[in-house]
């Protein structure tokens, strides 16, 4: 799990993908590239071994979810197989996937699963299948499906610390810096270099008399845990370390605790404290704030005129350096087979379709989300036709190369996220950053403990 | 209506300028006592039909410039709203019928036999946090096999619909005078065909109320819904709070799917506003 | 309290008093179906959250016998103990502010004029409203920079408040939804109490030229009193248990400045997974519940004794 950074992701540099280009040029050819292909690999693969089945599918609500409904005609088209699927908000979709895993019997054959957030637990109870056996047979995974293609961050992610691997890779993603062009040029100033600077340009911007906020990042207590423990990798520090002990109260912890702090204390829009994603989206969007550090998967509704007054306003920024390195927060999702699944064989296979090279290049095309895919990001019949601007892509391919799991990984990650996410707040509220990370790391040593007893 | 106007503006003309003031205050009152339902409803309806960019703006937009009907187009779209009414039609009305079975009887005895402290028994229910009864009726409805149907939401529904009947039931047949059944008891009628018979056919106006109440307060629920319900049985209230998404604001989409959830009880309410009342005023809810 | 003069017919007050009391155990056979489905809904619940209070619940593995100790534990749980306090404090205005307005809103109701139908039933929509959904839209006008509500104050010269994200106003705000919501429910019950008022002890007053505030301190109040009562016992149970609204705007947010029972036994049980931890809080909780709603029927009780001697 902590060996991700030592690994440059190679394949996705630019010039690399420029490179690349007559590799793709093949696939324009193509009328339907998407389906043409698929159909190709039929042939020599049979897709249709488990026609006339039945799968259930629960998905978080996102619109990775949105963009796999919308294609599954293709996949029941394909596989003869029939698709029930739904999405379901975060929140009540991890509920949902844990109440039925302990009592034994799911509803759903296939789901995605959270890492950052479920990754231990569900590995702890064999919940999801063991994919291996599955990956290493020719009648069950096509050539063409090439894990291999994975990066190397995906793979690793969707491995347990065991050497299972029950998910297959669906996306990553990093968090990066949404900025303001107008505001920035207005004041002359570049996007920041690194973490002084950072809070320097928030400082510079911020101008509340006029209704501009120089900064915006999640406040309400749990959303608000990876915007510290983001900054904290700029210590080249994690929150647990190798040897699962908390770096919670370390001198870099309470430093990165204290630029949280002054950033949303002093410069955010007042009420910041209960912000979640959605009101720190709204501010950015009415165009009165400078900088929103957030998840790299907001483009679509930022460049949306419907929705947003920036369009072709926004910076996105890749994470600057921090004293001792540059990362970027990453965070992840797998797609899983029920271990209590009737028909593994057809829910594989949509887990197989849904990770396959198409419906990556998909979430990239759409500005979706980031693909755990590298051809993704050298398909040039994608990149010429993005629905979000070239800059985008440069974020996530820049972040790529400096992704770090945001969060620890642990079994209890929300009591993580929530106790120190109400230190966070608290914060925020006026209260000392060393004594509120102290507390807080004293009141989840323990969970910690028991967590890896048991 | 010409009664209430003749009341409210003024017996006779030359009563001056003080009676004027007070029937300016008395509306005002009204105005006051009212205007909070409307700000909040008018804020729905219009956040529903515009764009987020409006719906985002500061100041506020009220009037849409730009009529976004597709808020609704898009809740029809994301969900199978048609399919979650039938749903919520089907586990509200079938446990709110229930409840009237089981409850109108209780209610009539409990009131007979003055039986408070069995009335509070009932009322232990609804006392019962709801988050209690999730986790341990999932495992047993799994254990029965019901999941995947509408029994489970039916079944944990009554805890809702039947204390409510029960009470006001009981109230109500606390206030109905009692002259007539002791007749028809006198004349050889068993308890039974004394309430059969003679004060079932006057409860209407209690059973009324009683019904429309434990209808909408479980058409309403929303947390038994999140675990309980699957894919196909899932209710409205549910299906709305599944507006929300990752990554998108959507507040236009989200309103109108929060109007067209509360739109059938508030059209309900104004047709039977006067039954509410009426039966409530009947004699519900006496304590005794 | 409602039919007093019983007129039972002589053949039945000769019948005795067993006779009377065998009637009552007939009578209440009537409500044996209703309170076995109750029964049967809660006693599986009830004997599993008991059972799961005593015990250590591994989420992926066995369970242990602790006996109390989850119960110790919350002694010391310096987060459970603040959320009772929040759930008081949130209980007490939202009981108290709707009663209030409640009552005042049923004496306008009762009174005759132009359009009062409509306009009840206007005022009534909030308490049939789906909570989820309304919650929603409230979340939307509370936002400190982009909401109408601070739009609104901004017209008439008040500065833009943070509403529910400060910790210093977030119960109050949340106490605004509630009593949006439920005043109707009081409004209702009170209306119902004081359309069933005999009228003679009023035109006696007025003879004696009493005052309008009189009347309702003297007359009106005390009258509906039993129906205030029961309102105030519903309100207090519904109060207690708010969910919906809270979970939906603040999540107990901001940092646990509105987290109630309700909302922390939620995070321990469907965020955290502690199912015994969680069950513990239950037992509390229905504990607290009941413990408050005996003491309310016991003053209500005591006032109508009160009111009829």
């Amino acid at each position: 799990m902590n060996d991700h950074r030592r690994e440059p992701r190679p394949g996705l540099d630019r010039r690399e993908l420029l490179k690349s280009s007559a590799g793709a040029a093949a696939l324009t050819a193509a009328t339907l590239p998407w389906l043409g292909r698929r159909a190709f690999a039929q042939a020599d693969f049979d897709w249709r071994q488990f026609e006339g089945e039945h799968i259930e599918v629960l998905h978080t609500k996102n619109p990775r979810a949105d963009l796999l409904q919308q294609h599954e005609p293709e996949f029941m088209e394909l596989t003869g197989i029939d698709v029930g699927s739904e999405q379901v908000p975060e929140q009540q979709q991890r509920q949902k996937q844990v109440i039925e895993f302990t009592s034994g019997a799911t509803s759903f054959d296939v789901t995605d699963v959270s890492w950052h957030v479920q990754k231990r637990l569900f590995g702890k109870g064999k919940w999801l299948e063991d994919l291996r056996p599955y990956l290493d047979d020719p009648k069950l995974t096509p050539a063409d499906y090439d894990f291999d293609d994975f990066s190397q961050a995906g793979i690793t992610y969707a491995t347990q610390a065991d050497g299972r691997i029950d998910t297959l890779p669906a996306f990553i993603d990093y968090w990066i810096v949404y900025w303001n062009k107008e505001l920035f040029d207005a004041k002359n100033l570049p996007y920041p270099s690194n973490y002084d600077e950072l809070i320097e340009a928030a400082r510079t911007l911020h101008d509340p008399a006029n209704g501009v906020y120089g900064w915006v990042s999640r406040g309400l207590k749990n959303a608000n845990t990876p915007v510290w423990t983001s900054l904290l990798l700029g210590w080249d520090m994690d929150s647990v370390n190798e040897q699962g002990e908390l770096q919670t109260t370390t001198e870099e912890a309470i430093r990165a605790a204290e630029i949280y702090t002054e950033l949303n204390a002093k410069y955010a829009p007042p009420g910041v404290a209960g912000f979640n994603w959605y009101e720190c989206q709204s501010n950015f969007m009415q165009g009165n704030v400078a900088m929103w550090f957030d998840g790299i998967g907001f483009a679509p509704p930022l460049e949306d005129p419907t929705k947003s007054r920036v369009v072709g306003k926004v910076g996105y920024g890749v994470m600057p350096p921090g004293p001792r390195a540059q990362h970027a927060g990453m965070f992840g999702t797998g797609l899983g087979v029920s271990a209590f699944s009737e028909k593994k064989g057809p829910a594989y296979f949509y887990a197989l379709w849904a990770t396959d090279k198409e419906n990556q290049a998909r979430l990239l095309a759409n500005g979706a989300g980031s693909p755990a895919r590298e051809s993704a990001y050298q398909n040039e019949e994608v990149l010429a036709n993005l629905t979000v601007p070239r800059d985008w892509v440069d974020a996530l391919i820049a972040s790529g190369k400096i992704g770090r799991p945001g969060l620890p990984v642990i079994i209890p990650v929300t009591e993580f996220r929530d106790i120190f996410g109400v230190a966070l707040t608290n914060m925020i509220g006026g209260a000392d950053p060393k004594t509120e990370l102290e507390k807080a790391t004293e009141q989840f040593r323990p969970i910690l403990e028991k967590s890896e007893r048991a | 209506m010409t009664p209430s106007l003749r009341s409210a503006f003024g017996h006779s003309p030359g009563l001056g300028l003080r009676v004027l003031a007070r029937k300016l205050g008395f509306a005002l009152a009204v105005f006051a006592i009212v205007s909070p339902a409307i700000l909040v409803f008018l804020w729905m309806l219009s956040l529903s039909l515009k764009n987020e960019i409006e719906n985002t703006s500061y100041p506020p937009v009220l009037i849409p410039t730009e009529w976004a009907w597709r808020n609704y187009v898009a809740v029809f779209e994301q969900n199978p709203f048609l399919l979650y009414t039938w749903n919520s039609i089907v586990v509200s009305g079938t446990s709110t019928l229930v409840a009237l079975l089981l409850g109108v009887p209780a209610g009539y005895g409990l009131a007979k036999a003055r039986a408070s402290g069995i009335a509070v028994l009932i009322l232990i229910s609804r006392m019962t946090p709801g988050l209690s009864y999730l986790i341990p009726l999932f495992i047993l409805f799994r254990l029965i096999g019901l999941t995947g149907t509408l029994y489970p939401l039916i079944i944990i529904h009554l805890v809702i619909t039947l204390p409510i009947v029960v009470w006001i039931m009981m109230s109500f047949y606390e206030s109905l005078p009692r002259e007539l059944e002791e007749a028809a008891l006198t004349d050889g009628a068993s308890l039974w065909q004394a309430f059969y018979k003679v004060a079932l056919p006057l409860s209407r106006p209690g059973i009324t109320v009683a019904a429309i109440l434990s209808f909408i307060f479980s058409w309403n629920n929303f947390i038994f819904g999140v675990v309980l319900a699957g894919r196909e049985t899932r209710t409205l209230p549910v299906a709305v709070y599944n507006a929300l998404s990752f990554e998108q604001v959507s507040w236009g989409p989200l309103a109108a799917a929060a109007l067209i959830v509360t739109l059938p009880v508030l059209i309900l309410t104004i047709f039977v506003q006067r039954e509410i009342v009426g039966g409530l005023s009947a004699g519900a809810v006496k304590g005794g | 309290m409602a039919t007093t003069t019983s007129a039972a017919p002589a053949a039945f007050a000769a019948a005795g008093r067993s006779h009377a009391y065998a009637r009552r155990g007939r009578y209440l056979l009537f409500s044996l179906p209703a309170l076995l489905a109750i029964f049967a809904v809660i006693v599986f619940p009830w004997a599993f959250t008991v059972y799961m209070s005593t015990q250590e619940w591994g989420i992926v593995g066995d369970t242990a016998f602790v006996g109390a100790a989850n119960y110790l534990h919350l002694l010391s749980d310096a987060r459970f103990l603040e959320s009772i306090w929040h759930t008081f404090y949130f209980t007490f205005l939202a009981v108290v502010l709707p009663l209030i307005l409640g009552i005042a809103a049923a004496l306008v109701f009762h009174r005759e004029f132009p359009a009062r139908g409509l306009l009840r039933a206007v005022f009534i929509m909030p308490m049939m409203a789906t909570p989820v959904a309304i919650a929603l839209v409230w979340t939307m006008m509370f936002h400190p920079q982009l909401g109408v509500l601070n739009y609104l104050l901004s017209l008439v010269g008040i500065p833009p408040q943070l509403w529910v994200f400060s910790a210093h106003t977030v119960i109050p705000s949340l106490v605004l939804v509630e009593v949006w919501h439920w005043t109707p429910l009081v409004m209702l019950i009170v209306l119902g109490g004081l359309a069933s008022l005999p009228t003679e002890p009023y035109e006696s007053a007025v003879i004696d030229g009493a005052s309008q505030w009189q009347m309702f301190r003297h007359i009106t109040l005390p009258l509906v009193l039993p129906f205030i009562m029961v309102a105030l016992v519903i309100r207090t149970i519904d109060a207690l248990k708010t969910f919906d609204t809270i979970f939906v705007i603040t999540q107990g947010g901001p940092g646990t400045a509105s987290e109630t029972i309700n909302i922390y036994l939620y995070l321990q049980a469907f965020s955290f997974y502690n199912m015994g931890h969680a069950s513990a809080v239950v037992v509390v909780f229905f504990a607290i519940i009941v413990a408050l709603s005996l003491l309310l029927l016991w003053v209500r009780q005591r006032t109508l004794w009160t009111l009829k001697t």
